[in-house]
Formats: structure tokens, sequence, C-alpha cells
């Protein structure tokens, strides 16, 4: 096992060294000037050239890259150039929020998704089946931002149940509040923040899993050993939760796990629409800015993330599915 | 065995739940105030504590020197003091500065308040007037706005409360630049702190920042111009226009301001919740030409473009009134602005005529103007960003295109436009300036031949003159006559089609009282306000 976790994490490095030069080469062949945008429209020439070179920005493509490369590997990933704070401290401020955010946009998207699949594989073809599927669809196509949008309409300036926008304290946090003090107020009030983002951010991911849980689940229900148990007189209800859905599981933890990588990056609009203090609006903000450390360093950690995620998945396989472990 | 494990932790869970209480610990801790005061017979209005405002994006550097969005601009109105203070008219107030005198043309001589102090304790004093200034000319320190403070040669203190500013020549816009925040030189020597942790001498301290998502601030009581009515400002980061004002709508804010969409503005308009209040910003929207281009080099060309926009329907049908049509680069809110500039109404018959007398007709027939076997084919190009402006190219395509101009929309994201205009890389951008405090700012880095920001390239020796000479002389008459000559030059010449005046616009709860708005959009007035309940 441990051998299977270190070959795995020896395997990241040339994965990530390959995003990083990637990420750097993309950033500096589109056109923009982090110089002009930092000195805005009123710079003369002179200052944008000025700046440039104190950037380091007027050196060969293949010098820069070396010198990103080489602080990259003594673990410096830079400093931005718009907010003069290390990457580093900047990324980490951020990162908490989006992961609460993907979090529990991943607990409402299988909340959601598992009983979905689950009964419209039963009752295939069923008016369950039809409504499960129709609204799976309907998640797919719907663009995210204009969910937020009717949610916080009805909830917020309608109902005003949930805020509008923002992050209240980190939920960590609130738990540790509530469990010193006995007061709920202060995870709910966490709740409340985090709730909107969460639904708006889920339901994309909930139509994908339902849809997945929907195929492996059919997939399984035809198999002999359903039959078996079914003669056996097992009830009903214990066969598809216990034969059934623990051996459709394996697709679906891939694509669980997949969609939490997906998360972490589909944030982006999310954040931006509800003003959430995330990542994803830190890289849009970046990317505007052409604010070069930010962007790589902020791909970087997404992509270490990813990376991290795929290999827990491959354990939980494994702890799912003793077949797959001696192998 | 397994379910009694689970049994065991559910009943654990929800006993735990059960024994815990749902209370708001500020609320409970306040109460008893609150009745103390209605027992002692005071009215039933109270006044809040706190006033939340609604921005759209976070700061940058928060050091005033460094500061160039409009977001560290809202912070540095709270935190610090200029030497003088622009009032809505954008005339120059003491501020810091008591009063100055300009003994000689090239020579300012300030007088500083007393008794100011700085948020941390320490005094304010002449030293820290010129270590700002200073700071800001040193072209290593890479002040954003260096140009605009270029004519000051050095900055000498004559004695605690007097400071001198010699300048290379005369200059007289000095004034409307001086408001820039006067920075501690004890605390900004020590490094680049400032930028994170502002410390002036302004009526609000900022007492924490958190990335992205909020600025709060509490009232200096010390401050020089008496304390702030309200105790507390809270600024939140709501990048999208909408959410912000739907923030509003929900009572999470008080109060936003533009940047807006035309649409939630009138949804607003309705509802007798909140205040609207409306003003002219210190900004335009305009077409720029770029002389380099063949075509547009000739002057009827331009002018025969200008015939094809109407600038009406752009600020009706687009902007719902938001923006009103444009005629040149002085604005409405300026001191200089004037109405007596050529204008070139809407009429396609009338550019129809004009490309005709350049040489431009349809020989060949397929709908499109041409000369000498080449077509009249033109880009416009603008960012992305901004729905409105991408709505403009889009209309003026259809107009251009209805007479025979072939014409190609571009759309790039800000950095990418920026660059391009630049690089002197387009045909015709749609773009924008702000800020423009006075005449200078909005005439001389945008038309004088050669400066950074004429990225058209337009050249014309007498608005050179003028645009000199409006530098050097200081009274206030000739040089508004100065200004609008130049202006009737360069918009008789097309180098820039002004489309619209940009407005400002406020809305904010009802209750909130004591506010007046300000053309450049300053939140300083927020010390004077305050919310009632």
């Amino acid at each position: 096992m441990m051998t299977f976790v270190g070959k795995r994490l020896l395997q990241l490095i040339p994965v990530l060294l390959g995003i990083s030069i990637l990420v750097f080469l993309l950033l500096h062949l589109i056109p923009g000037d982090p110089a002009l945008t930092l000195l805005g429209q009123e710079a003369t020439p002179e200052d944008v050239e000025r700046i440039r070179e104190i950037l380091g920005l007027n050196e060969p493509l293949y010098v820069q890259l070396f010198v990103f490369l080489k602080n990259l590997v003594q673990g410096d990933l830079g400093v931005s150039i718009f907010q003069d704070v290390p990457v580093l401290t900047l990324v980490l401020s951020q990162l908490p929020a989006t992961l609460e955010l993907a979090f529990l946009a991943l607990v409402i998207a299988v909340i959601i998704a598992v009983p979905l699949g689950i009964i419209s594989a039963v009752k295939q073809f069923s008016w369950l089946d039809y409504v499960s599927m129709f609204f799976a669809q309907l998640g797919v196509s719907m663009p995210v931002f204009w969910l937020g949008m009717l949610l916080i309409i009805q909830f917020s300036v309608n109902m005003n149940i949930f805020p509008s926008f923002g992050r209240g304290d980190p939920l960590v946090e609130s738990f540790i509040m509530t469990i010193q003090s006995g007061n709920l107020y202060y995870v709910i009030e966490s709740f409340k923040y985090l709730i909107l983002p969460a639904l708006t951010l889920g339901v994309m991911s909930a139509a994908m899993i339902t849809r997945m849980v929907r195929s492996s689940m059919l997939e399984v229900l035809n198999e002999d050993y359903i039959r078996t148990a079914e003669a056996k007189g097992v009830r009903s209800f214990w066969v598809i939760l216990k034969h059934a859905f623990r051996n459709a599981l394996i697709p679906v933890i891939t694509i669980v796990g997949l969609q939490f990588g997906n998360l972490l990056g589909g944030a982006i609009v999310t954040e931006t629409v509800f003003g959430w203090p995330g990542i994803g609006r830190l890289i849009i903000t970046a990317i505007s800015q052409r604010d070069f450390p930010v962007v790589q360093g902020s791909v970087l950690v997404i992509a270490l993330l990813f990376a991290i995620i795929n290999l827990v998945v491959d354990l939980l396989y494994a702890l799912i599915n003793p077949k797959i472990k001696s192998n | 065995m397994k379910k009694l494990v689970w049994l065991l932790f559910l009943s654990l869970f929800l006993v735990l739940v059960a024994g815990c209480s749902y209370e708001n610990p500020e609320s409970a801790s306040s109460e008893p105030e609150q009745s103390g005061e209605e027992g002692e017979g005071t009215s039933d209005t109270s006044t809040a504590d706190i006033i939340k405002v609604g921005l759209d994006v976070d700061a940058g550097s928060m050091d005033p020197r460094l500061a160039k969005d409009t977001s560290a601009a809202r912070v540095e109105e709270l935190v610090y003091d200029g030497l003088v203070r622009l009032n809505a008219n954008l005339e120059p107030e003491p501020a810091l500065a008591t009063e100055w005198e300009n003994p000689d043309e090239t020579t300012w001589i300030f007088t500083l308040r007393e008794d100011v102090t700085f948020q941390d304790g320490e005094p304010f004093t002449a030293e820290d007037v010129k270590y700002t200034f200073d700071t800001i000319l040193d072209p290593d320190f890479q002040a954003p706005y260096l140009s605009l403070y270029e004519p000051i040669k050095s900055v000498e203190v004559i004695d605690e409360t007097h400071v001198k500013f010699n300048l290379k020549e005369p200059y007289a816009p000095l004034l409307s630049y001086l408001d820039i925040g006067i920075v501690p030189k004890h605390i900004a020597e020590k490094g680049d702190v400032l930028s994170s942790e502002p410390v002036g001498t302004g009526p609000y301290k900022m007492v924490n920042w958190e990335k992205n998502n909020q600025i709060n601030f509490e009232a200096n009581e010390d401050y020089w111009g008496g304390t702030p009515k309200t105790p507390k400002i809270t600024y939140f980061i709501i990048p999208d226009n909408t959410t912000r004002v739907a923030a509003l709508e929900s009572g999470d804010v008080d109060f936003v301001h533009s940047p807006l969409s035309p649409q939630d503005i009138s949804r607003i308009e309705k509802n007798d919740e909140f205040k609207v209040e409306k003003t002219q910003a210190l900004g335009f929207t305009y077409l720029n030409y770029n002389m380099k281009n063949e075509i547009l080099s000739d002057v009827k060309i331009r002018q025969a473009l200008s015939h094809l926009v109407n600038k009406n329907v752009i600020s009706e049908e687009i902007y719902q009134g938001m923006d009103s049509p444009g005629k040149s680069p002085l604005i409405p809110a300026s001191w200089a602005y004037t109405d007596n500039v050529p204008e070139f109404e809407y009429d396609p018959d009338k550019a129809l005529e004009l490309f005709a007398e350049a040489g431009w007709e349809d020989t060949d027939g397929d709908g499109i103007l041409d000369k000498d076997g080449k077509k009249l084919s033109l880009t416009l190009s603008t960012h992305s960003e901004d729905p409105n402006r991408i709505q403009i190219v889009e209309y003026l395509q259809n107009e251009f295109t209805q007479v025979g101009v072939e014409t190609e929309v571009l759309t790039n994201e800000w950095p990418t436009f920026s660059t391009s205009l630049m690089e002197g890389n387009f045909d015709i951008g749609l773009v924008g300036w702000l800020n423009l405090v006075g005449p200078d700012r909005a005439m001389y880095n945008q038309f004088y031949s050669d400066s950074g920001s004429n990225y058209g390239k337009y050249s014309n020796a007498r608005v050179d003159e003028l645009l000199e000479k409006g530098r050097r002389v200081s009274d206030q008459a000739e040089r508004t006559k100065i200004y609008q000559e130049a202006a009737k030059i360069v918009t008789e010449e097309v180098a820039y089609d002004v489309l619209l005046y940009q407005g400002y616009i406020a809305m904010y709860d009802k209750n909130l009282n004591g506010f007046e708005i300000h053309p450049t959009g300053s939140l300083y007035g927020l010390k004077d306000a305050e919310l009632t309940n």
C-alpha cells in the first residue's frame, strides 16, 4: 500500500512540472502586459518600459521560464505583481473558502443524486425516471450564474432568508465556537452564507452524478447475483442498497472524485456571482490583471489538489472492492 | 454491533444538538442598553452603528501613492487627507493645508493645519508632506500617477507647518492633483507596510481587510474635522453588478454606487425603500480614431463616421439615460465646460456626401464603398468586460454597414485591448476616461503630440500650443478660453468622437441621511451620514 502511494506521489512531480510550464507559456503567449495594467491608462511608454524591466519581463522567455522553475523547486511561488504579497500567502488565505464551498456543494450533490439515481434505475421508464432525468438534464444545461441569480432573487431579496453575498465565519471556526459555547447560532450563521452558493454549485454536479448512478445501477441490477439474492428472499430494499448499490459504487466514486476537482475550478463563476472570497475569484482577478505569479501559483495548487483527490479515489476503490487491492 | 454503534453516535449527536441554544450573542449583550434608552424616554428612532457599502472590486494597494483602482480611492477618502480636497464643483478646498499662496509662477507655499495627528497618535508635520511627494517623484517607487506630478522640481520644508513646492515650469493644474493622501513618514520609511495597513489622518481608521471579502473601518475619534457620525463603515466586495443591487434590496448592504447596470437602476427607482441620486461623473466614453490608419487619416471620413452615430439612441436605448449624449472632452462637471463646439448630428445622407467628397463611392455595386479599387473597411474594437460597450460597437457596426462601410467588430478583454491601444494596433477603439478632475487631465495626455495616452497619434501644432499654455497660465478665466479653443479644434477634427458623458449614480437606503454625492464617487461624505432605524 505504502509503495503504491509513494509511487503515485512520485508520479505527481512530472505532472505538476508539466502543468507549471504549460500555464507559464500560455500566460506569456496571450496578449496583455502586466506593466501596462499595473500602471493604468495614463502611463507613458517610458514608465511601462521601466516597470517591465523591474518585473523582469524584458528577459527572453526561456530565461523567465528558467527563473520561474528555479524558484518553484525552492518552494517559492513568487510575489503578486499587484498586491505585493507572496503568492503562497494569498492562495492559502483564499483556499479554505473554496474548499468549504466545494465540499458542501459535493455533499449536496451526492444527497440529491444518489436517491434520484437509484430511484430512476429501479423504476426505469416510469414517470419517476423521466422526472429525475428531466431534472438531471436541466441541471447540466442550466448556466450557473443564472441559477445563482434566481436563488438570490427568491431567497435573499423576496424571502430574506439567506444573505445575498459574502462569507460568514469559516465553518470550522463556527463549529468550534458552537461546541465551546453550546450556541448553535455560530454554525447556523456560517451555513446561511454557504447554502445558496453551495446549492448553485452542487446542482450541476448532482445532475452528472445522478446520471452516473442510474446507468451504473442499471448495469448491476441485471447481474445474476441480484437475481440470486432476490430468489433467496432478501427484501428488495436490501437487495438494492447492499447488493446492487455497493457494486455500482465504483464508477460513481470516480465521478464524485472528478466532480470535486471540477467544483474547485467551477467555483469561479459561483464565487463571482455570490461574492464568495475564494481562489476562483483570485484567479479571475489575476488573469484580468495579468498577474502572472498569482495565476501560476493558484493553478498549480488546484492541480495539486486535483491529483491528491484522484489518489484518494484510487485508495477508496481498494477499500470498497478488495479485488482491486490484490491487483 | 455495527448498528448499535451508529445508534449510539446518532443519539449522542441529537443530545448535543438538543442541548445547544440558539441566540445571537451580539443582540443578547446589547439588549439591556436599548431598554435603558427607552426607559430614559428617548425617541423611538435609533441610529445604526454601521453603514454597509457594496463595492465592485477589491482594493489593490491601499498606499495612496501607489493606489490606482477605484476601491483603493474609496479607502483613501476615509483613511487619508490630502493637502486639499476637491469639492463637488472640483474646486480645491482646505484639508491638511489651511491656505496656500503662489508668490511667483513656479512656487507654491502651503500652510499646514496644526494639531493634526495620524491614526497611530504621531503628529502630522511638514516632513510627511515632503516625504510623500519625494517618494512619488522617485521613478523607482513606481507611482502610477507620476506623470501628474512631474512638473514638481522639489518640495522643501520651511518649518513644521509650512512647505514650499518648487516647480520646473508654471503648472496651473497642480492644486487639482494635491488631494492625494499624505502618508506618515515614520511608517512608510519602514517599507511597504501602508499597502495593506493604511494609516492616515482621515475620519476613519481601517481595522481589518479580508481580501476579496470586506474592508472594515472604525471612526477616528480624534479626527480634526470632528468625530464621524457613524462609528463603523464596512465595504463589502461584490463583483457582480446585479448581486450588488440585490444585496441592497435584501438589506445586506445600505449603499451601492456606479458602476451599475441600467436595468437595475430603473427597478430601484420604482422602489420607495431607496433613494437614487444622480450627477454627472468625471468621465466620458468615446471613439478613438487612429490617425495612422490610411482611411481614417482623412478628416472627412472621420466626420462622415460621426454623422452615423446617433448618440441619443446610445444614451436612451443602451444606457437608459444613465449616461448622457456627449460632445467634447470638456465634461459638464468641469469648470471649463462649453456647449459651443462643432456637432455632427445623426445624418446618414450627410455622411454619404462626405464619403463622396473624400472619393469613396460604391462603384462596383457590391454595397461597400470603394476608392481606387480599395474597399472602405474598418475594425471597431472595445473590451469585453462592459456589456454596454459591446452593444454600442454592435449598434455602430449596423449603422456603418448600412451606408457601405465594411465594419468588423473586435472585443477582447481589457489587458489585450489596452495593449492594442498602446501599440496603436487598432482602427477605431471604443474606450473611456475616468477621474477627469480638470481640463488638463482630460486633454493633455490625450491630445498632445507624442503623449503616452494619445493612442490615435493625433497631432496639431495649435492644440499642442494651447495645451502647453493651459498648464502655464494661472488665471482660470483665461484657462477656460484656452481649453475651450482646444476642445473646438479636436472636436472639429474628430480626434475623438465623444459619445457619452458618464453619469454617477448612488442608490441607498431611504433612512440614510446626511450623505452628499460627489462626482468623483468619493465616499468621504459618509463621515456626516447616519442611518436611522
